[in-house]
């Protein structure tokens, strides 16, 4: 490659390639454009890269990417607070809300449960869950998480781990099997969220 | 149905070449490790999503190319349908139809079927339970496209299982999170049993066709059984008793399953015994005879896949033509007919008899380039 390129080059072609879904080609093309654009609009670009690292946590409440300790949602006073959504991660969370048909709160895990990839109940939020869980203003807490193999094992675990606490409800998929929460169209998803159906 | 046209670029050792089926057979002849296999192993994965002879897409594209393609325009009843799939060395696929990228695997299969048959194929006989595990699922998935979900869903709970095992056995602890294992064990039984059902049925309607084939063939002397035998046992008759006895077996096995941490239980078990007069084939008979049923089991195959679709499908025949005597080629060519397209490899045409050069058209292989033969008319 630094035959190719210049060396400053080929380290901006090599760091996008890191990215994911961005190929060589890919790589390239934007490592060319930003060169052609004006310093005044790459320092913008390169201070947003850092301070969205720097500053973007996740919230102490519902692990949900956050710039404060807590996030918009969990600050949010209009929200009702009697209803928890559970999601594997922010990407859900943002799915979720481009739908504006929930008006609860969230909780992020952080994963799903997959013995292959090394990740346990523990590896989760899941001792945060149960203690948001156990508090008396909560009602209903409604499980959104993709139907694989390793989600529906993990609605299962967390169904029972909330059942002594309060009504669980886990969304009803229109999707189809393997299909991916994050790539499932809004009226999938707010159809959804209509159709949840008890545990069992 | 009827392959017309496939396209091959840097598949295999295939660069850049376009053929055109113009007769029902076709005939690729050629000296070893030319490409003969090669063109047929493209129609499989167009046909199963899977070959036979590797599961990395790496070795099936060309030494020193990203990507390879296949593309291939099939005829139906129903109408022309294009077919595409591009394969990359990083193992990413990515499969159309009619220029449209598809989203499931599952939605690519059950255009283009196809029964192959290879020398290999008396493995079937002699190899061990993994052989008829594979050609039953091959057999299932064109019958059943939704099957090929199912059995990636099952395969995938099974890793997940292995690896909960393998971890409490790391751990020395056969106690960890029994909740989690549970569930494992839930859906395991809950997709293995959908597995195990698929899997006698299929076999249940294939038998009586292999039977009156291999009747046919063997000149009624003999008596063919295909007979499933499930790992998990339990009565036949009684699909409702099946997932709980999944379950206690699993219960039963679950000492052994945690000091070997791997699932015991389950259809990536299982066993068809195939016998002859009440023997096991492996050990019955010579090589003819073994070759006798797998032929049988191949035109069971291709009987069932055309009751089951609607259109009969096409026949791949991997050198095993020439290896056939002469009884049994004319056993598979009335079979056959014209009605069935055929792919045919071979390095030699002389063992074939005649008949079979009549509706055929002929290319010659030679390092991944085809080109047309004119029949010698002695022969034709
Ligand atoms: N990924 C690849 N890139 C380049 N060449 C390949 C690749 N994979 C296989 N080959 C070549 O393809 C040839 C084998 O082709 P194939 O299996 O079709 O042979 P064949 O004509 O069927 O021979 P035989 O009569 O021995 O069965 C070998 O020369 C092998 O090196
Ligand atoms: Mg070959
Ligand atoms: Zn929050």
């Amino acid at each position: 490659m630094s035959t190719v390129y210049t060396r400053p080059l080929a380290r901006l072609v090599e760091q996008l390639q890191k990215l994911p879904g961005v190929g060589p080609k890919t790589a390239q093309r934007l490592a060319l454009h930003i060169l052609k654009r004006p310093e005044s609009e790459v320092q913008a670009l390169a201070h947003a890269l850092l301070d969205a690292k720097q500053q973007v946590g996740q919230c102490s409440i519902c692990f949900h990417l956050a710039a404060e300790p807590t996030c918009e949602i969990c600050r949010a006073p209009n929200r009702d607070e009697a209803t928890l959504c559970v999601v594997a991660d922010s990407r859900d969370v943002i799915a979720l809300e481009k739908t504006r048909e929930y008006r609860g709160k969230y909780h992020v895990l952080g994963g799903l449960i997959s013995p292959m990839d090394g990740i346990g109940p523990d590896q989760l939020t899941l001792q945060a869950l149960i203690r948001r869980a156990s508090q008396p203003a909560i009602q209903e807490i409604i499980l959104a998480i993709n139907p694989s193999i390793e989600g529906e094992t993990t609605t299962l675990y967390i169904g029972q781990l909330l059942k002594p606490f309060t009504r669980v409800t886990r969304i009803a998929f229109g999707l189809p099997m393997g299909g991916d929460l994050e790539y499932a169209d809004e009226v999938t998803l707010a159809r959804a969220l209509e159709g949840r159906r008890e545990l069992d | 149905m009827y392959l017309e046209q496939l396209h091959l670029q840097n598949f295999r050792n295939y660069q850049d070449q376009f053929v055109v089926f113009g007769a029902p057979k076709t005939i690729l002849v050629g000296a070893n490790a030319q490409g003969k296999s090669n063109l047929l192993e493209a129609v499989e994965l167009l046909s199963t999503l899977r070959s036979h002879r590797t599961s990395r897409d790496r070795d099936l594209v060309l030494d020193g190319a990203p990507t390879a393609q296949i593309t291939a325009q099939l005829r139906r009843d129903s109408g022309s349908v294009d077919l595409r799939l591009a394969l990359q060395i990083s193992g990413r696929r990515t499969a159309m139809v009619h220029s449209e990228a598809v989203k499931r695997q599952l939605d690519f299969l059950g255009y283009l079927n196809a029964v192959q048959f290879s020398s290999l194929d008396l493995d079937l006989v002699r190899g061990g339970p993994g052989e008829r595990r594979t050609w039953l699922d091959g057999v299932l998935i064109q019958l059943e496209p939704l099957y090929a979900h199912l059995l990636q869903q099952y395969q995938q709970v099974l890793k997940q299982r292995n690896a909960f095992l393998k971890r409490q056995r790391s751990l020395n602890n056969p106690n960890l999170d029994p909740a989690q294992l549970v569930l494992w064990n839930q859906q395991l039984a809950t997709l293995g049993a959908r597995v195990i059902q698929r899997r006698h049925r299929m076999l249940n309607r294939l038998e009586p066709l292999a039977q009156t084939w291999h009747q046919a063939i063997s000149g009624q002397t003999e008596h063919l059984s295909l007979e499933y035998e499930p790992n998990v046992r339990h009565d036949l008759t009684q699909p409702e008793q099946l997932f709980p006895e999944f379950l206690a077996q699993m219960q039963t096995k679950a000492i052994a399953e945690y000091h070997q941490a791997t699932s015991l239980v389950g259809p990536h078990r299982d066993e068809v015994n195939l016998t002859i007069n009440q023997t096991p084939a492996r050990q019955y008979g010579s090589q003819g005879q073994q070759r006798t049923l797998v032929l049988a089991l191949k035109l069971a195959e291709l009987q069932l896949i055309e009751e089951v679709i609607g259109e009969p499908p096409l026949l791949l025949l991997d050198d095993v033509l020439a290896e056939l005597d002469l009884n049994r080629q004319n056993q598979l060519l009335d079979a056959i007919q014209d009605r069935f397209q055929t792919l045919i490899t071979t390095t030699h045409l002389g063992a074939f008899d005649a008949k079979w050069l009549q509706s055929a058209e002929v290319f010659a292989v030679e390092s991944g380039y085809l080109s047309a033969v004119a029949l010698n008319p002695s022969l034709g």
